[in-house]
């Protein structure tokens, strides 16, 4: 039945932009026709079940994860593509205002994070190839355990962000975002690393984390 | 604003949408740069819903500023209204929420269905015109404009399928459901032309048919060629036989607001600003025809 075609064709095809336009870098990264074979097989397994097309992305990085277990730099892209997207139109909340941190008792400061921040630990150089794809540089694999462990994403104002972390930094990023005051995230740190590096890790962290707009309070 | 005024607004706004008179285009991201930049001249344009049904960032500032210089029309894809199940609540807050926020001139969608179970083909899916679906698309319809506060416009969808069981014609079909609910309907021209000529109708039989008292909005639009079939891709200038359907139409409903949709091979906008000019003047010279006809 040629109408019915036509129907199954828009299906498909919709479905597969809608990937192609929500995992760009990731589809220049393995090419068209890998992005294209990997696509289909991810829309003849998932069905949309949400009323926006945007949703229709959510879970193809781990897709992705899942069917190129030795390559993680394809699924650590996907996640990254994709991540940057949902920031893209995720809820607003303004940066904090420095000059409104003048009498803060940084020891109970518990601080709140923009909503559109995201972080995980990666195993490849993503940051990196994300960044040189966007530039039209050549992409270059490093070695495993050669890069950044972790990487964070969020929007300030209207723009879209991410930076690498190290492991510190995301214990204390993971530990903040669940909470705790800033005077347990420095108690943590010098745990592991002890009072003198945690003094300076500490301060450097917070000063990125409010200079990035990545918090927007601290009470 | 007086007392009398929002009163009588109110009112208008319950039992109808206030007539609009003008030509706009559908916009959309390529253009949103140019389009902010010096004023186009257009009278509104129409936005797709959902892409602005989102919890912030850049996509409602760009609409708020749109919104700041023009009257906008906020046109859906998703509503799912011939589902079975029933409109989803959770889309009908979001949406309901938008609306709230832009104030449009009105909020549309499509007689269609879109999915089922939970399932969403993202696609327009045909209906049976039958008693049946006319009433889960009236019950449903009710329900809408009861969440939205407002009344909807529906649009006539392009299709690739009919139903043996069809019992009415679309025309028929959108009468009654006008009708029966106090919804008004959007007239894609384009759409008229693509399901009329796949299922071997006449356009002029499906013209005779429509309820002309209750059109508010026209979308024209180009398609192509299928191996089989017109299909409705919004990737090409309006073709001749739009154009001489829309003059046809024209001259029975007399001014109605009327743009252009283009949704692949988006031209620049002074290329799509052309394309309006030439709705402008069809417009203008069938109207002048119907009064002279009138007289």
């Amino acid at each position: 039945m040629e109408g019915m075609s036509v129907y199954a064709h828009a299906y498909h095809s919709q479905l597969l932009a809608c990937l192609r336009d929500t995992h760009a870098k990731t589809r220049e990264w393995i090419g068209e026709e890998a992005f294209g074979n990997a696509g289909k097989a991810y829309i003849a397994a998932h069905r949309p079940q949400s009323w926006s097309l945007d949703d229709y992305g959510d879970g193809f990085a781990s897709y992705l994860d899942e069917e190129w277990p030795d390559d993680p730099d394809v699924g650590e892209l996907a996640w990254l593509d994709w991540t940057l997207r949902r920031a893209f139109s995720g809820p607003d909340a303004a940066a904090v205002a420095m000059a409104s941190l003048t009498d803060v008792h940084w020891d109970d400061a518990v601080l709140t994070f923009a909503p559109t921040l995201r972080w995980r630990y990666v195993r490849s150089n993503v940051a990196a190839l994300w960044r040189a794809l966007d530039e039209e540089t050549p992409p270059t694999i490093t070695a495993p355990g050669s890069a950044p462990p972790a990487l964070r994403v969020w929007r300030y104002g209207f723009s879209t962000r991410f930076a690498s972390m190290s492991a510190i930094e995301a214990a204390c990023l993971d530990l903040a975002t669940m909470g705790a005051s800033f005077g347990e995230v420095c108690r943590d740190l010098a745990a592991r690393v002890g009072d003198e590096e945690a003094a300076s890790a500490a301060g450097s962290m917070l000063g990125d984390w409010l200079r990035e707009g990545v918090v927007t309070a601290v009470r | 604003m007086p007392a009398g005024h929002s009163t009588m607004e109110t009112t208008m706004q319950r039992n109808g949408i206030m007539p609009f008179h003008g030509f706009g285009i559908g916009l959309r991201p390529p253009h949103y740069e140019d389009f902010l930049a010096a004023p186009a001249r257009v009278d509104f344009v129409e936005v797709i819903s959902e892409n602005f049904m989102v919890d912030g960032g850049r996509p409602l500032d760009i609409l708020h500023r749109v919104r700041d210089g023009h009257a906008v029309a906020l046109h859906g894809v998703s509503m799912n209204i011939g589902a079975v199940d029933g409109v989803d609540a959770a889309y009908l807050r979001r949406l309901r929420q938008l609306a709230d926020r832009i104030d449009p001139l009105w909020v549309s969608d499509h007689l269609c269905w879109t999915g089922i179970d939970g399932f969403n083909s993202h696609d327009l899916l045909p209906l049976p015109y039958t008693e049946e679906a006319l009433a889960l698309v009236c019950a449903n319809l009710d329900r809408v404009q009861d969440a939205l506060g407002r009344p909807l416009l529906m649009e006539n969808p392009s299709t690739y399928v009919a139903f043996d069981g069809t019992r009415m014609s679309e025309p028929e079909f959108l009468a009654a459901m006008c009708s029966r609910t106090g919804c008004q309907l959007l007239l894609d021209v384009n759409n008229i032309y693509v399901s009329a000529t796949n299922h071997g109708l006449s356009t002029d039989t499906w013209l005779d048919e429509l309820p002309w008292q209750h059109v508010r909005q026209v979308h024209l639009a180009g398609h192509s060629q299928g191996e089989h079939m017109l299909i409705d891709t919004h990737d090409a200038p309006v073709p001749r036989g739009v154009w001489e359907l829309y003059a046809k139409a024209c001259a029975r409903m007399g001014p109605v607001a009327t743009m252009i949709e283009r949704d692949d091979h988006i031209p620049p906008l002074a290329e799509l600003l052309a394309e309006l000019d030439m709705a402008r003047d069809i417009a203008f010279v069938a109207t002048e025809s119907r009064h002279e006809h009138v007289a």
